[in-house]
């Protein structure tokens, strides 16, 4: 590893673990395709490297979510059972499923994540004041442990958070107001992506001297964003974002079409 | 729904200060003892840190719900611990 290959990675991290924590996203959707695309990492793992930069950020922004007593602790941890399940079996699973075959669901999911992060920016266009949490009864348990099993088996098979699956259930129909399903999906997220971490890590597809200077950009970029979220507006974050995502997509679905991702 | 007591709260959120601050400062330490020659050893450390903070912070949850007497919800967190383990017997030694 030379430095100046290092520190492009300090930096990559960096930037994607700030601005994904300031747009409550994990960055994992951004990382896995960067250093699939550019680093030419084989599929697994570029979804090695991304997870364990997902526990990075989650672990960071989380310490902060839980000291502000807006992360429901006992949901999550209840919800925890199902996603750190899907993600066991899904981390199984991936070493049977061949590179182009999880590019392509990456891409397909990229494209969702994109589109989903469009309504999140319109709904964010106005600069509101948060309002406060209010007491809520939580409704549909069944509902979400089963979306949370599905959110934990894409995170172990794609390297990614899982946000986009969990907040919008938790919200609409577990009924748990938007601050606290946000809060809690990312405070759950760290122990997911540290069980597929350890079966991704036993296959030998975490490459340390990738991984290494990545999560140390993305703890210093989420540590720095988490205090400064309330400054900023996050609209544009988020236009940057669909940028890159969509961006990733085109390039990803270009190269599987190429005969790429071998 | 119960809300968390400001204790649990206030536990958890050290255990992920620590864990974080712990696992970066080994990261970047190993990072620097890297290119002064020394290998990944300490690096190594710091991913098993990383890896390891949302087990820790498990555990540190199950014995506040332990403290409060809600025995279910030690039950879900003994669950939770127990299918990192199959993961940890599985992934790492299959």
């Amino acid at each position: 590893m030379t430095l100046g290959f290092f520190l492009v990675l300090v930096a990559i991290g960096f930037l994607v673990g700030g601005f994904g924590a300031l747009a409550g996203i994990g960055g994992g959707v951004v990382l896995t395709p960067l250093v699939a695309i550019y680093y030419g990492l084989p599929m697994h793992q570029a979804i090695g490297v991304s997870l364990v930069c997902v526990i990075a950020t989650s672990t960071a922004t989380s310490a902060l979510y839980v000291e502000q007593h807006v992360t429901d602790i006992r949901l999550g941890m209840l919800l925890e059972l199902a996603t750190t399940l899907g993600a066991l079996i899904a981390a199984l699973m991936a070493r049977h499923i061949d590179r182009r075959t999880l590019a392509l669901m990456f891409a397909c999911f990229l494209t969702y994540s994109a589109f989903s992060m469009v309504g999140k920016a319109w709904g964010s266009r106005k600069r509101e004041e948060e309002a406060p949490v209010t007491d809520y009864q939580v409704k549909n348990y069944p509902l979400g442990m089963a979306a949370s099993l599905v959110a934990g088996a894409f995170s172990g098979l794609l390297g990614i958070g899982g946000g986009p699956i969990k907040v919008p259930v938790m919200y609409l129909f577990m009924k748990v107001p938007l601050r606290v399903a946000t809060a809690t999906s990312n405070f759950m997220i760290g122990v997911t992506a540290a069980t597929s971490a350890i079966v991704y890590w036993g296959n030998g597809d975490v490459n340390l001297n990738i991984a290494a200077p990545l999560v140390a950009g993305t703890f210093a970029g989420s540590l720095l964003a988490a205090r400064i979220k309330h400054q900023v507006h996050t609209f544009y974050i988020l236009i940057l974002l669909i940028a890159v995502t969509g961006l990733f997509a085109v390039q990803m679905f270009y190269k599987l079409a190429t005969g790429g991702f071998r | 729904m119960k809300r968390e007591s400001a204790g649990t709260d206030r536990a958890l959120a050290r255990t992920l200060k620590i864990g974080a601050y712990s696992a970066f400062g080994c990261i970047v330490v190993g990072l620097a003892l890297h290119f002064a020659g020394f290998g990944d050893r300490v690096t190594t450390i710091g991913m098993i840190v990383l890896l390891a903070t949302p087990v820790l912070r498990i555990i540190v949850a199950g014995v506040q719900f332990l403290r409060e007497h809600d025995i279910a919800y030690v039950l879900v967190s003994l669950g939770v611990l127990g299918i990192i383990a199959l993961a940890y017997v599985l992934g790492l030694h299959a």
